[in-house]
C-alpha cells in the first residue's frame, strides 16, 4: 500500500481531489467525537530503531523545513499529557504485562495524535513523527500479540504522506547506541523476553525479531526503506528529496547551522 | 485453548434453565481452565453490586475458593485514568484505551492466572460495560470487539436490567453530585449534569439490552425484592456450575 496522499499541499490551493474528510486519511475508521473535517498539514514518519540515526535527522529536518518557512511539530513514543509519565513507571517497575504495556502505548499515542498531531495538522503544519504506530506493533508482535488484533487497534490512526524506515543492523545500531549511553536498555534488548542472558546477544536477538516484524509493516505500509547506516549527510539529503518533492520545495540546498553542526558528520 | 469473547450462541434465560435442569447443562464448557468466570453487568443502579455482593457472601460462607475482581480497579492505570478525568483529557478513544488498560492488567495479572488455578472469578462489571458505555460514547463496537478479544468468555454473565428511572433515581437519592465523566458531560447532551446523566444512562441501557441475545446475558429482573433476586441468582449458580469444585478439600460436599 503506498502512502496516501493529501488533498493539500502547505501553501496552496486545496487541490480537486475529492476527499471525505479525515475518514479518508485513516486505516478504517473514524476518530469517535472528531468532526468530519478536511485539513491541511503533512504527516512524515521517520522509523528505525534505537541508533538508526532517527533523532539526528529529524532535528535536522526541523532546521531544514523552519528554514524554508514550514511551521514543525513533533511527536514520539511517550510523549503525551496523559499518560507518558505512567509509562514510564511501569516500564521502571517491570511488573507490567505486554497487553497492559500495548494499551498504555495505545493510549499515549491517540492521546498525542488527538491533542498534537491532528491540531498541527488542522493549522498546516508539517508533523514529523519520531517513530509511530508501526514500532508499537512491530515491539507487540514480538511478544507473540496477533498482527490483525494490533492493526485493529490502530484503526483510527492517520495515514502518513511518507513513511521513513532508517534500516540499520542491529550490530552497528548496538554499537551507536552503545558509544552514546555507554550501555543498553533493558526494553530496547528486549530483556522480557529472556532471549538471552548475554546483554549484546539479548539485544541482537531481540532486534532481529524487530526487523522481522518491519519488513512484514513495510511491505503492508508502503515505507520507504533507506540505509541508514550511511551517512548523516547521505542519509539526510535523500530524505530532503522527497520530502522536498511531497511539498513543492524548489531549492533543497542545506547546511546546518552553528547550534546543529556537530550532528553533520 | 480458552474461548474468547466473540459473538454468543442464542439467548439464555432463568427460565429455561430453571425448568430444564438436564444432567448436560451442569457440565461445564470447554474453557482450557478449572475455574469459573462469574459476571455481573447493567446500568448504575441496577442492583448489580449489591446481589454480587450478597452471592459473594454465601460462596464465602460456604468455604469456596474464590476472588472478587471489580472493574477499574487495577492500581497500575489508577493514577492515569484519575489524572485524565481531573484534567479533562480524555477522548472517547483513550478513555477506552486506559480502560482496556485497567482491565488487561487485572486480567493478566489476577483473572487469568486465578482461572488456571481453579478459582471461582467473581466480576463486579467485565468487558461488556465498555461496550455498552464506549458505543453510547460513539467508539466503534467493531474496535471495542477486537480490543477486547483477549478477555475470557464468562461462564455466567448476569445482566440486572432495571427500568431507567428506578436505577436513575437510586443513584441520584445516594449521590448528589455526580462526576463529569460519570455523567457524560463529554458527549454535551445536556448542560444539566442530573439530565445528562439519565440521556447517557439511557443510551447505555439500550446497548446492553442490544447484547442480550448475542453475548447470552441471564437478564434478571433488577425491580424484584433484594431477597427474591439472590435466591433465583443462586439457584442458577447452583444449576450451571458444579461448585464442589470450588469447595475446601477437607469439607468436600457437593451442594444440592
Amino acid at each position: 500500500m503506498t502512502p496516501v496522499r493529501r488533498n493539500r499541499k502547505n501553501g496552496r490551493p486545496k487541490s480537486a481531489l475529492p476527499h471525505a474528510g479525515a475518514s479518508a486519511r485513516n486505516y478504517g475508521l473514524p476518530l469517535p467525537g472528531m468532526p468530519d473535517e478536511e485539513f491541511g498539514g503533512s504527516l512524515i514518519v521517520i522509523e528505525g530503531m534505537d541508533g538508526s540515526g532517527r533523532s539526528t535527522q529529524i532535528s535536522l529536518l526541523t532546521e531544514w523545513l523552519e528554514s524554508e518557512g514550514f511551521a514543525v511539530e513533533t511527536m514520539g513514543l511517550r510523549r503525551s499529557g496523559l499518560v507518558a509519565k505512567d509509562i514510564d513507571a511501569l516500564l521502571a517497575e517491570n511488573t507490567i504485562t505486554r497487553m497492559t504495556l500495548t494499551l498504555m502505548y495505545a493510549t499515549d499515542f491517540y492521546d498525542q495524535l488527538e491533542h498534537r498531531i491532528i491540531p498541527a495538522l488542522r493549522s498546516d503544519f508539517v508533523v514529523l513523527a519520531d517513530r509511530y504506530f508501526y514500532t508499537l506493533i512491530a515491539r507487540a508482535a514480538a511478544r507473540g500479540i496477533e498482527s490483525d488484533y494490533l492493526h485493529g487497534l490502530y484503526e483510527m490512526a492517520l495515514r502518513p504522506d511518507l513513511t521513513f524506515w532508517l534500516n540499520v543492523r542491529p550490530e552497528a545500531a548496538f554499537e551507536r547506541e552503545f558509544r552514546k549511553s555507554h550501555t543498553i536498555s533493558y526494553w530496547e534488548s528486549g530483556r522480557d523476553l529472556c532471549l538471552s542472558d548475554d546483554l549484546f546477544q539479548s539485544f541482537i536477538m531481540y532486534q532481529a525479531k524487530i526487523k522481522k516484524e518491519f519488513e512484514a509493516l513495510s511491505a503492508r505500509h508502503g515505507f520507504l526503506a533507506m540505509d541508514g547506516e550511511a551517512s548523516v549527510a547521505t542519509v539526510n539529503t535523500e530524505l530532503r528529496k522527497r520530502i522536498a518533492a511531497h511539498l513543492g520545495i524548489q531549492r533543497t540546498h542545506y547546511r546546518p547551522s552553528a547550534a546543529l553542526a556537530h550532528l553533520w558528520r | 485453548m480458552a474461548s474468547r469473547i466473540a459473538a454468543g450462541t442464542g439467548p439464555t434465560s432463568i427460565e429455561s434453565v430453571q425448568t430444564s435442569r438436564e444432567k448436560s447443562q451442569l457440565l461445564e464448557p470447554a474453557r482450557g481452565y478449572p475455574g469459573a468466570l462469574i459476571v455481573v453487568e447493567g446500568i448504575d443502579g441496577s442492583g448489580k453490586s449489591t446481589q454480587l455482593y450478597l452471592l459473594k457472601r454465601w460462596l464465602e460462607i460456604g468455604g469456596y475458593r474464590l476472588h472478587f475482581t471489580e472493574w477499574n480497579s487495577s492500581p497500575l492505570v489508577k493514577s492515569a485514568t484519575r489524572r485524565g478525568k481531573k484534567r479533562r483529557l480524555l477522548t472517547p478513544t483513550t478513555f477506552s484505551l486506559l480502560h482496556a488498560a485497567d482491565f488487561a492488567d487485572r486480567c493478566e495479572r489476577q483473572i487469568m492466572p486465578l482461572l488456571h488455578s481453579g478459582y471461582l472469578v467473581l466480576a463486579d462489571r467485565y468487558v461488556y460495560t465498555a461496550f455498552a458505555r464506549d458505543v453510547a460514547r460513539s467508539c466503534s463496537p467493531r474496535w471495542l470487539r477486537n480490543l477486547y478479544r483477549f478477555a475470557p468468555i464468562p461462564d455466567i454473565t448476569f445482566y440486572f436490567r432495571a427500568p431507567l428511572d428506578v436505577a436513575v433515581n437510586r443513584i441520584m437519592s445516594g449521590r448528589p453530585k455526580l462526576k463529569y465523566y460519570e455523567a457524560g458531560m463529554d458527549l454535551n447532551l445536556s448542560l444539566d449534569r442530573a439530565e445528562s446523566f439519565r440521556i447517557f444512562q439511557g443510551r447505555i441501557l439500550a446497548q446492553y439490552d442490544e447484547m442480550i441475545e448475542s453475548d447470552r446475558f441471564v437478564v434478571m429482573d433488577g425491580a424484584l425484592p433484594v431477597n427474591k433476586l439472590q435466591k433465583q441468582m443462586r439457584q442458577f449458580v447452583k444449576s450451571r456450575i458444579d461448585l464442589s469444585r470450588f469447595a475446601p478439600k477437607k469439607a468436600a460436599r457437593r451442594p444440592r
